[in-house]
Protein backbone atom coordinates (compact mmCIF):
# COMPACT_ATOMS: atom_id res chain seq x y z
CA UNK A 1 0.00 0.00 0.00
CA UNK A 2 2.35 2.76 1.16
CA UNK A 3 6.12 2.63 1.56
CA UNK A 4 6.28 5.13 4.41
CA UNK A 5 3.39 6.23 6.63
CA UNK A 6 3.42 9.01 9.21
CA UNK A 7 0.97 8.40 12.08
CA UNK A 8 0.02 10.95 14.76
CA UNK A 9 -1.29 9.78 18.11
CA UNK A 10 0.70 6.61 17.44
CA UNK A 11 1.45 5.66 21.05
CA UNK A 12 -1.98 4.21 21.84
CA UNK A 13 -5.48 3.43 20.61
CA UNK A 14 -6.24 3.44 16.91
CA UNK A 15 -2.92 5.14 16.07
CA UNK A 16 -0.92 2.26 17.56
CA UNK A 17 -3.16 -0.24 15.80
CA UNK A 18 -2.57 1.46 12.43
CA UNK A 19 1.16 1.24 13.18
CA UNK A 20 0.91 -2.53 13.86
CA UNK A 21 -1.18 -3.34 10.80
CA UNK A 22 0.82 -1.17 8.42
CA UNK A 23 4.08 -2.62 9.77
CA UNK A 24 2.75 -6.12 9.18
CA UNK A 25 2.29 -5.13 5.50
CA UNK A 26 5.90 -3.96 5.31
CA UNK A 27 5.27 -0.20 5.49
CA UNK A 28 8.04 1.90 7.06
CA UNK A 29 6.75 4.20 9.77
CA UNK A 30 7.21 7.62 11.31
CA UNK A 31 5.48 7.52 14.67
CA UNK A 32 4.41 10.80 16.29
CA UNK A 33 3.18 11.23 19.88
CA UNK A 34 4.13 12.95 23.14
CA UNK A 35 4.91 9.76 25.07
CA UNK A 36 8.57 8.95 24.27
CA UNK A 37 8.64 5.67 26.22
CA UNK A 38 5.47 4.26 24.71
CA UNK A 39 6.63 5.24 21.21
CA UNK A 40 10.07 3.71 21.79
CA UNK A 41 8.58 0.41 23.00
CA UNK A 42 6.22 0.21 20.04
CA UNK A 43 8.99 1.08 17.57
CA UNK A 44 11.33 -1.58 19.02
CA UNK A 45 8.64 -4.25 18.90
CA UNK A 46 7.64 -3.45 15.31
CA UNK A 47 11.25 -3.31 14.09
CA UNK A 48 12.03 -6.67 15.72
CA UNK A 49 8.86 -8.35 14.49
CA UNK A 50 8.57 -7.02 10.95
CA UNK A 51 12.03 -5.75 10.05
CA UNK A 52 10.73 -2.38 8.89
CA UNK A 53 12.28 1.07 9.40
CA UNK A 54 10.66 3.07 12.21
CA UNK A 55 11.41 6.72 13.04
CA UNK A 56 10.16 8.14 16.29
CA UNK A 57 9.17 11.81 16.40
CA UNK A 58 8.31 12.94 19.93
CA UNK A 59 6.07 15.99 19.62
CA UNK A 60 3.18 17.70 21.34
CA UNK A 61 1.07 18.72 18.35
CA UNK A 62 -0.66 21.63 20.06
CA UNK A 63 2.80 23.20 20.57
CA UNK A 64 3.53 25.33 17.47
CA UNK A 65 7.27 24.59 17.35
CA UNK A 66 6.96 20.85 17.87
CA UNK A 67 4.14 20.71 15.33
CA UNK A 68 6.35 22.55 12.83
CA UNK A 69 8.88 19.67 13.07
CA UNK A 70 6.19 17.23 11.97
CA UNK A 71 5.11 19.49 9.10
CA UNK A 72 8.76 19.74 7.99
CA UNK A 73 9.10 15.96 8.07
CA UNK A 74 6.04 15.67 5.80
CA UNK A 75 7.52 18.17 3.37
CA UNK A 76 10.97 16.47 3.25
CA UNK A 77 11.33 15.62 -0.44
CA UNK A 78 14.29 13.28 0.14
CA UNK A 79 12.31 11.05 2.50
CA UNK A 80 8.82 11.03 1.03
CA UNK A 81 5.77 10.17 3.14
CA UNK A 82 3.20 8.27 1.07
CA UNK A 83 0.55 8.09 3.74
CA UNK A 84 -0.47 10.49 6.50
CA UNK A 85 -2.70 9.14 9.28
CA UNK A 86 -4.16 11.89 11.51
CA UNK A 87 -5.22 9.95 14.58
CA UNK A 88 -4.16 12.15 17.51
CA UNK A 89 -7.15 13.23 19.57
CA UNK A 90 -8.90 13.38 22.90
CA UNK A 91 -12.40 14.02 24.18
CA UNK A 92 -13.89 16.42 26.72
CA UNK A 93 -16.92 16.03 28.97
CA UNK A 94 -20.20 16.80 27.16
CA UNK A 95 -21.12 19.77 29.40
CA UNK A 96 -19.70 22.47 27.11
CA UNK A 97 -20.91 25.28 29.38
CA UNK A 98 -18.90 23.93 32.32
CA UNK A 99 -15.73 23.01 30.40
CA UNK A 100 -12.77 25.38 30.60
CA UNK A 101 -12.72 27.36 27.35
CA UNK A 102 -8.95 26.89 27.05
CA UNK A 103 -9.49 23.12 27.06
CA UNK A 104 -12.11 23.54 24.33
CA UNK A 105 -9.66 25.59 22.24
CA UNK A 106 -6.92 22.93 22.68
CA UNK A 107 -9.47 20.31 21.66
CA UNK A 108 -10.32 22.30 18.51
CA UNK A 109 -6.61 22.77 17.76
CA UNK A 110 -5.80 19.06 18.03
CA UNK A 111 -8.92 17.78 16.26
CA UNK A 112 -9.12 20.33 13.45
CA UNK A 113 -6.22 22.78 13.17
CA UNK A 114 -3.50 20.14 13.46
CA UNK A 115 -4.90 17.76 10.80
CA UNK A 116 -5.56 20.77 8.53
CA UNK A 117 -1.94 21.96 8.90
CA UNK A 118 -0.48 18.48 8.41
CA UNK A 119 -2.67 17.82 5.36
CA UNK A 120 -1.55 21.12 3.88
CA UNK A 121 2.11 20.19 4.48
CA UNK A 122 1.66 16.69 3.03
CA UNK A 123 -0.43 17.68 0.01
CA UNK A 124 2.24 19.70 -1.79
CA UNK A 125 4.76 16.84 -2.19
CA UNK A 126 2.03 14.20 -2.67
CA UNK A 127 0.43 16.16 -5.54
CA UNK A 128 3.88 16.70 -7.03
CA UNK A 129 4.55 12.94 -7.01
CA UNK A 130 0.99 12.28 -8.19
CA UNK A 131 0.28 9.83 -5.38
CA UNK A 132 -0.54 9.76 -1.70
CA UNK A 133 -3.06 8.68 0.93
CA UNK A 134 -4.40 10.92 3.66
CA UNK A 135 -6.41 9.31 6.44
CA UNK A 136 -8.34 11.42 8.96
CA UNK A 137 -9.69 9.62 11.99
CA UNK A 138 -13.12 11.15 12.49
CA UNK A 139 -15.99 9.42 14.32
CA UNK A 140 -19.62 8.47 13.84
CA UNK A 141 -20.01 11.40 16.26
CA UNK A 142 -19.43 13.55 13.18
CA UNK A 143 -22.81 12.46 11.80
CA UNK A 144 -24.67 12.90 15.07
CA UNK A 145 -24.55 16.28 16.87
CA UNK A 146 -22.49 15.67 19.99
CA UNK A 147 -21.06 18.85 21.51
CA UNK A 148 -17.82 20.25 20.10
CA UNK A 149 -16.38 16.75 19.58
CA UNK A 150 -19.06 15.82 17.04
CA UNK A 151 -18.69 19.24 15.38
CA UNK A 152 -14.91 18.80 14.99
CA UNK A 153 -15.34 15.31 13.57
CA UNK A 154 -18.00 16.72 11.23
CA UNK A 155 -15.38 19.23 10.03
CA UNK A 156 -13.04 16.36 9.14
CA UNK A 157 -15.75 14.41 7.32
CA UNK A 158 -16.91 17.45 5.33
CA UNK A 159 -13.36 18.43 4.39
CA UNK A 160 -12.28 14.88 3.52
CA UNK A 161 -15.25 14.51 1.18
CA UNK A 162 -14.40 17.71 -0.62
CA UNK A 163 -10.64 17.06 -0.73
CA UNK A 164 -11.07 13.49 -1.99
CA UNK A 165 -13.29 14.77 -4.80
CA UNK A 166 -10.77 17.46 -5.66
CA UNK A 167 -7.46 15.59 -5.39
CA UNK A 168 -8.28 11.96 -6.24
CA UNK A 169 -7.84 12.51 -9.97
CA UNK A 170 -4.38 13.93 -9.23
CA UNK A 171 -3.49 10.71 -7.38
CA UNK A 172 -4.07 11.78 -3.78
CA UNK A 173 -7.01 10.30 -1.88
CA UNK A 174 -8.42 11.63 1.40
CA UNK A 175 -10.48 9.33 3.62
CA UNK A 176 -12.37 10.16 6.81
CA UNK A 177 -12.55 7.05 9.01
CA UNK A 178 -15.64 7.14 11.25
CA UNK A 179 -15.51 4.50 13.98
CA UNK A 180 -18.26 3.99 16.52
CA UNK A 181 -17.42 3.27 20.16
CA UNK A 182 -14.11 1.40 20.03
CA UNK A 183 -12.23 -0.41 22.78
CA UNK A 184 -9.16 1.81 23.33
CA UNK A 185 -8.08 3.88 26.35
CA UNK A 186 -10.04 6.90 24.95
CA UNK A 187 -12.80 6.83 27.59
CA UNK A 188 -10.43 5.98 30.43
CA UNK A 189 -8.44 9.11 29.63
CA UNK A 190 -11.61 11.23 30.07
CA UNK A 191 -11.96 9.60 33.49
CA UNK A 192 -14.67 7.07 32.64
CA UNK A 193 -13.77 3.55 33.86
CA UNK A 194 -14.18 0.60 31.46
CA UNK A 195 -17.70 -0.83 31.66
CA UNK A 196 -19.23 2.45 32.93
CA UNK A 197 -19.50 4.28 29.61
CA UNK A 198 -23.27 3.73 29.38
CA UNK A 199 -22.96 2.02 26.01
CA UNK A 200 -24.66 -1.26 25.06
CA UNK A 201 -22.30 -4.20 24.44
CA UNK A 202 -23.27 -4.59 20.78
CA UNK A 203 -22.18 -1.01 20.09
CA UNK A 204 -18.54 -1.69 20.96
CA UNK A 205 -16.01 -2.29 18.20
CA UNK A 206 -12.51 -3.76 18.35
CA UNK A 207 -9.65 -1.49 17.23
CA UNK A 208 -8.25 -4.33 15.11
CA UNK A 209 -11.45 -4.64 13.04
CA UNK A 210 -11.87 -0.88 12.69
CA UNK A 211 -8.33 -0.46 11.35
CA UNK A 212 -8.43 -3.50 9.05
CA UNK A 213 -11.74 -2.48 7.49
CA UNK A 214 -10.76 1.17 7.15
CA UNK A 215 -7.49 0.24 5.42
CA UNK A 216 -9.52 -1.57 2.77
CA UNK A 217 -11.60 1.59 2.22
CA UNK A 218 -8.44 3.72 2.17
CA UNK A 219 -6.93 1.46 -0.52
CA UNK A 220 -10.11 1.91 -2.57
CA UNK A 221 -9.84 5.69 -2.23
CA UNK A 222 -13.19 6.10 -0.47
CA UNK A 223 -13.97 9.55 0.97
CA UNK A 224 -15.74 8.14 4.03
CA UNK A 225 -15.17 4.83 5.79
CA UNK A 226 -17.66 3.65 8.42
CA UNK A 227 -16.32 0.34 9.75
CA UNK A 228 -18.83 -2.42 10.64
CA UNK A 229 -22.26 -3.10 9.22
CA UNK A 230 -24.08 -1.98 12.42
CA UNK A 231 -22.65 1.51 12.26
CA UNK A 232 -23.20 1.74 8.50
CA UNK A 233 -26.87 1.04 9.24
CA UNK A 234 -26.99 3.66 12.03
CA UNK A 235 -25.43 6.32 9.78
CA UNK A 236 -27.84 5.44 6.98
CA UNK A 237 -30.70 6.04 9.40
CA UNK A 238 -29.40 9.44 10.55
CA UNK A 239 -29.84 10.70 6.98
CA UNK A 240 -33.50 9.70 6.98
CA UNK A 241 -34.82 10.65 10.42
CA UNK A 242 -35.41 14.28 11.55
CA UNK A 243 -32.35 16.20 12.79
CA UNK A 244 -33.92 16.83 16.23
CA UNK A 245 -34.25 13.08 16.85
CA UNK A 246 -30.63 12.54 15.82
CA UNK A 247 -29.58 15.31 18.22
CA UNK A 248 -31.29 13.50 21.07
CA UNK A 249 -29.42 10.29 20.22
CA UNK A 250 -26.16 12.25 20.52
CA UNK A 251 -26.88 12.80 24.21
CA UNK A 252 -26.53 9.06 24.90
CA UNK A 253 -23.41 7.51 26.32
CA UNK A 254 -20.34 9.43 27.42
CA UNK B 1 -37.71 39.58 20.88
CA UNK B 2 -34.50 40.58 22.67
CA UNK B 3 -33.79 43.74 24.64
CA UNK B 4 -30.09 43.84 23.81
CA UNK B 5 -28.32 42.01 20.98
CA UNK B 6 -24.57 41.80 20.39
CA UNK B 7 -23.68 41.39 16.71
CA UNK B 8 -20.21 40.55 15.37
CA UNK B 9 -19.30 41.43 11.80
CA UNK B 10 -21.88 44.20 12.18
CA UNK B 11 -20.34 46.73 9.80
CA UNK B 12 -21.52 45.07 6.60
CA UNK B 13 -23.42 42.21 4.98
CA UNK B 14 -25.78 40.09 7.05
CA UNK B 15 -24.44 41.54 10.32
CA UNK B 16 -25.46 45.08 9.33
CA UNK B 17 -28.84 43.79 8.11
CA UNK B 18 -29.48 42.05 11.46
CA UNK B 19 -28.62 45.37 13.15
CA UNK B 20 -31.16 47.25 11.00
CA UNK B 21 -33.99 44.74 11.45
CA UNK B 22 -33.46 44.24 15.18
CA UNK B 23 -33.26 48.02 15.73
CA UNK B 24 -36.53 48.38 13.83
CA UNK B 25 -38.08 46.06 16.45
CA UNK B 26 -36.74 48.23 19.28
CA UNK B 27 -33.78 46.04 20.28
CA UNK B 28 -30.76 47.85 21.73
CA UNK B 29 -27.51 46.86 20.07
CA UNK B 30 -23.84 46.22 20.73
CA UNK B 31 -22.13 46.36 17.33
CA UNK B 32 -18.74 44.65 16.94
CA UNK B 33 -16.36 45.00 13.99
CA UNK B 34 -12.81 46.22 13.30
CA UNK B 35 -14.17 48.85 10.89
CA UNK B 36 -14.64 51.86 13.16
CA UNK B 37 -16.01 54.32 10.62
CA UNK B 38 -18.58 51.98 9.12
CA UNK B 39 -19.77 51.01 12.62
CA UNK B 40 -20.08 54.62 13.77
CA UNK B 41 -22.05 55.54 10.66
CA UNK B 42 -24.41 52.58 11.05
CA UNK B 43 -24.87 53.28 14.76
CA UNK B 44 -25.64 56.98 14.21
CA UNK B 45 -28.22 56.14 11.54
CA UNK B 46 -29.99 53.61 13.76
CA UNK B 47 -30.04 55.90 16.82
CA UNK B 48 -31.43 58.78 14.75
CA UNK B 49 -34.08 56.87 12.90
CA UNK B 50 -35.20 54.29 15.43
CA UNK B 51 -34.30 55.73 18.82
CA UNK B 52 -32.58 52.57 20.07
CA UNK B 53 -29.38 52.55 22.16
CA UNK B 54 -26.33 51.45 20.25
CA UNK B 55 -22.90 50.66 21.70
CA UNK B 56 -19.98 50.43 19.34
CA UNK B 57 -17.23 47.95 20.20
CA UNK B 58 -14.35 48.27 17.74
CA UNK B 59 -12.52 44.96 17.84
CA UNK B 60 -10.57 42.66 15.55
CA UNK B 61 -11.76 39.26 16.80
CA UNK B 62 -8.52 37.63 15.64
CA UNK B 63 -6.52 39.70 18.13
CA UNK B 64 -6.69 38.04 21.54
CA UNK B 65 -6.81 41.25 23.60
CA UNK B 66 -9.62 42.68 21.48
CA UNK B 67 -11.58 39.42 21.49
CA UNK B 68 -11.29 39.41 25.30
CA UNK B 69 -13.12 42.77 25.42
CA UNK B 70 -16.08 41.22 23.61
CA UNK B 71 -15.98 38.18 25.92
CA UNK B 72 -16.07 40.50 28.95
CA UNK B 73 -18.93 42.53 27.49
CA UNK B 74 -21.01 39.34 27.13
CA UNK B 75 -20.37 38.44 30.76
CA UNK B 76 -21.24 41.84 32.30
CA UNK B 77 -23.99 41.16 34.85
CA UNK B 78 -25.33 44.73 34.96
CA UNK B 79 -25.80 45.07 31.22
CA UNK B 80 -27.16 41.70 30.07
CA UNK B 81 -26.96 40.66 26.43
CA UNK B 82 -30.07 38.63 25.54
CA UNK B 83 -29.04 37.74 22.02
CA UNK B 84 -25.64 36.94 20.51
CA UNK B 85 -25.28 36.92 16.73
CA UNK B 86 -22.03 35.46 15.39
CA UNK B 87 -21.89 36.93 11.87
CA UNK B 88 -18.20 37.82 11.42
CA UNK B 89 -16.56 35.82 8.67
CA UNK B 90 -14.71 35.71 5.40
CA UNK B 91 -14.03 33.12 2.73
CA UNK B 92 -10.87 31.87 1.04
CA UNK B 93 -10.33 30.59 -2.45
CA UNK B 94 -11.23 26.94 -2.89
CA UNK B 95 -7.73 25.76 -3.84
CA UNK B 96 -6.72 24.69 -0.34
CA UNK B 97 -3.37 23.34 -1.47
CA UNK B 98 -2.27 26.75 -2.81
CA UNK B 99 -3.72 28.91 0.00
CA UNK B 100 -1.34 30.17 2.69
CA UNK B 101 -1.78 27.89 5.69
CA UNK B 102 -1.76 30.96 7.97
CA UNK B 103 -4.78 32.32 6.08
CA UNK B 104 -6.52 28.96 6.52
CA UNK B 105 -5.82 29.06 10.26
CA UNK B 106 -7.19 32.64 10.46
CA UNK B 107 -10.34 31.49 8.68
CA UNK B 108 -10.73 28.55 11.09
CA UNK B 109 -10.31 30.89 14.06
CA UNK B 110 -12.84 33.46 12.84
CA UNK B 111 -15.43 30.93 11.64
CA UNK B 112 -15.13 28.39 14.48
CA UNK B 113 -12.94 29.35 17.45
CA UNK B 114 -14.38 32.87 17.84
CA UNK B 115 -18.07 31.80 17.80
CA UNK B 116 -17.18 28.94 20.17
CA UNK B 117 -15.50 31.34 22.62
CA UNK B 118 -18.32 33.90 22.41
CA UNK B 119 -21.00 31.22 22.77
CA UNK B 120 -19.19 29.91 25.85
CA UNK B 121 -18.98 33.43 27.33
CA UNK B 122 -22.65 34.20 26.62
CA UNK B 123 -24.04 30.86 27.80
CA UNK B 124 -23.31 31.15 31.52
CA UNK B 125 -25.20 34.43 32.14
CA UNK B 126 -28.00 33.36 29.76
CA UNK B 127 -28.43 30.03 31.55
CA UNK B 128 -28.42 31.69 34.95
CA UNK B 129 -31.15 34.12 33.75
CA UNK B 130 -32.98 31.20 32.10
CA UNK B 131 -33.27 32.94 28.75
CA UNK B 132 -31.21 33.84 25.72
CA UNK B 133 -30.81 33.48 21.96
CA UNK B 134 -27.58 32.50 20.25
CA UNK B 135 -27.43 32.79 16.48
CA UNK B 136 -24.58 31.36 14.41
CA UNK B 137 -24.49 32.47 10.82
CA UNK B 138 -23.45 29.33 8.95
CA UNK B 139 -24.16 28.64 5.26
CA UNK B 140 -25.79 26.08 3.01
CA UNK B 141 -22.13 25.31 2.20
CA UNK B 142 -22.15 23.53 5.58
CA UNK B 143 -24.39 20.81 4.12
CA UNK B 144 -22.25 20.06 1.07
CA UNK B 145 -18.50 19.47 0.73
CA UNK B 146 -17.01 22.92 0.09
CA UNK B 147 -13.35 23.06 1.14
CA UNK B 148 -12.47 24.35 4.61
CA UNK B 149 -15.22 27.00 4.43
CA UNK B 150 -17.94 24.34 4.16
CA UNK B 151 -16.25 22.27 6.88
CA UNK B 152 -16.23 25.23 9.27
CA UNK B 153 -19.88 25.98 8.56
CA UNK B 154 -20.74 22.31 9.14
CA UNK B 155 -19.01 22.64 12.54
CA UNK B 156 -21.41 25.48 13.41
CA UNK B 157 -24.48 23.56 12.16
CA UNK B 158 -23.52 20.42 14.10
CA UNK B 159 -22.71 22.29 17.31
CA UNK B 160 -25.82 24.50 17.12
CA UNK B 161 -27.98 21.41 16.63
CA UNK B 162 -26.52 19.78 19.72
CA UNK B 163 -26.49 22.94 21.85
CA UNK B 164 -30.11 23.80 21.01
CA UNK B 165 -31.17 20.30 22.11
CA UNK B 166 -29.21 20.64 25.32
CA UNK B 167 -29.97 24.21 26.39
CA UNK B 168 -33.47 24.95 25.02
CA UNK B 169 -35.06 23.26 28.05
CA UNK B 170 -33.15 25.79 30.19
CA UNK B 171 -34.40 28.75 28.15
CA UNK B 172 -31.45 29.28 25.81
CA UNK B 173 -31.89 28.49 22.12
CA UNK B 174 -29.08 28.13 19.59
CA UNK B 175 -29.83 28.54 15.88
CA UNK B 176 -27.55 28.00 12.88
CA UNK B 177 -28.67 30.25 10.03
CA UNK B 178 -27.73 28.73 6.65
CA UNK B 179 -28.13 31.21 3.82
CA UNK B 180 -27.45 30.37 0.20
CA UNK B 181 -25.63 32.81 -2.07
CA UNK B 182 -26.62 36.24 -0.75
CA UNK B 183 -26.00 39.67 -2.21
CA UNK B 184 -23.46 41.19 0.22
CA UNK B 185 -19.84 42.26 -0.16
CA UNK B 186 -18.72 38.71 0.78
CA UNK B 187 -17.79 37.51 -2.70
CA UNK B 188 -16.39 40.88 -3.72
CA UNK B 189 -14.02 40.77 -0.73
CA UNK B 190 -12.82 37.35 -1.93
CA UNK B 191 -11.94 39.00 -5.23
CA UNK B 192 -14.84 37.37 -7.08
CA UNK B 193 -17.00 39.38 -9.44
CA UNK B 194 -20.60 38.29 -8.87
CA UNK B 195 -21.24 38.37 -12.61
CA UNK B 196 -18.37 35.92 -13.23
CA UNK B 197 -19.55 33.32 -10.74
CA UNK B 198 -21.76 31.67 -13.31
CA UNK B 199 -24.73 31.20 -11.00
CA UNK B 200 -28.32 31.41 -12.23
CA UNK B 201 -30.09 34.46 -10.82
CA UNK B 202 -32.60 32.36 -8.85
CA UNK B 203 -29.74 31.18 -6.62
CA UNK B 204 -29.07 34.72 -5.38
CA UNK B 205 -30.83 35.86 -2.23
CA UNK B 206 -31.47 39.28 -0.84
CA UNK B 207 -29.93 39.96 2.62
CA UNK B 208 -33.21 41.49 3.80
CA UNK B 209 -35.18 38.32 3.05
CA UNK B 210 -32.52 36.07 4.63
CA UNK B 211 -32.50 38.04 7.88
CA UNK B 212 -36.30 38.39 8.09
CA UNK B 213 -36.80 34.67 7.43
CA UNK B 214 -34.15 33.64 9.93
CA UNK B 215 -35.49 35.92 12.69
CA UNK B 216 -38.80 34.03 12.51
CA UNK B 217 -36.98 30.70 12.94
CA UNK B 218 -34.86 32.13 15.78
CA UNK B 219 -38.01 33.31 17.58
CA UNK B 220 -39.37 29.76 17.27
CA UNK B 221 -36.17 28.34 18.79
CA UNK B 222 -35.27 26.26 15.73
CA UNK B 223 -31.83 24.58 15.70
CA UNK B 224 -31.35 25.53 12.08
CA UNK B 225 -32.81 28.02 9.68
CA UNK B 226 -32.48 27.69 5.92
CA UNK B 227 -34.06 30.87 4.53
CA UNK B 228 -36.16 30.57 1.34
CA UNK B 229 -37.99 27.58 -0.02
CA UNK B 230 -35.58 27.00 -2.91
CA UNK B 231 -32.64 26.46 -0.56
CA UNK B 232 -34.74 24.33 1.81
CA UNK B 233 -35.35 22.04 -1.15
CA UNK B 234 -31.67 22.14 -2.17
CA UNK B 235 -30.58 21.08 1.33
CA UNK B 236 -33.04 18.18 1.43
CA UNK B 237 -31.77 17.04 -1.98
CA UNK B 238 -28.14 17.21 -0.78
CA UNK B 239 -28.99 14.63 1.90
CA UNK B 240 -30.63 12.26 -0.55
CA UNK B 241 -28.43 12.56 -3.63
CA UNK B 242 -25.14 10.61 -3.86
CA UNK B 243 -22.17 12.51 -2.41
CA UNK B 244 -20.28 12.40 -5.72
CA UNK B 245 -23.08 14.18 -7.56
CA UNK B 246 -23.40 16.87 -4.88
CA UNK B 247 -19.63 17.34 -5.01
CA UNK B 248 -19.58 17.79 -8.75
CA UNK B 249 -22.34 20.43 -8.49
CA UNK B 250 -20.60 22.38 -5.71
CA UNK B 251 -17.14 21.91 -7.24
CA UNK B 252 -18.17 24.10 -10.17
CA UNK B 253 -19.28 27.11 -8.14
CA UNK B 254 -17.17 29.12 -5.75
Amino acid sequence: MARTALITGASSGLGAEYARQLAARGTDLVLVARDRDALGDLADALTAQHGIGVDVLVADLVDAQQRALVAERLADLLHPIDMLVNSAGFGLPLAFERNDIDDEVRHLDLLVEVPMRLMHAALGPMLQRGSGRIVNIASVGGFIPRSTYGACKGWLISFSRWANGRYARRGVTVTAVCPGFTHTNFHERIGIPPGEEGIADWMWLEARDVVAESLRDVARGKAVSVPSLRYKAIIGLTRLVPASLVARAGERGR
Amino acid sequence: MARTALITGASSGLGAEYARQLAARGTDLVLVSPEEEALAELAAGLVDRLGVQVEVLVADLLVQGQLDRVVHRLAEPDRPVDMLLNCAGFGLHLNFERNEIDDEVRQLRLLVEVPMRLTHAALAPMLSRGSGRIVNVASVAGFVPFSTYGACKSWLISFSGWANGRYAARGVTVTAVCPGFTHTRFHERMGLAVRDMGLPSWMWLDARAVVAGSLRDIARGRARSVPTLRYKIAVVLSRVLPTGLVGSITGGAR
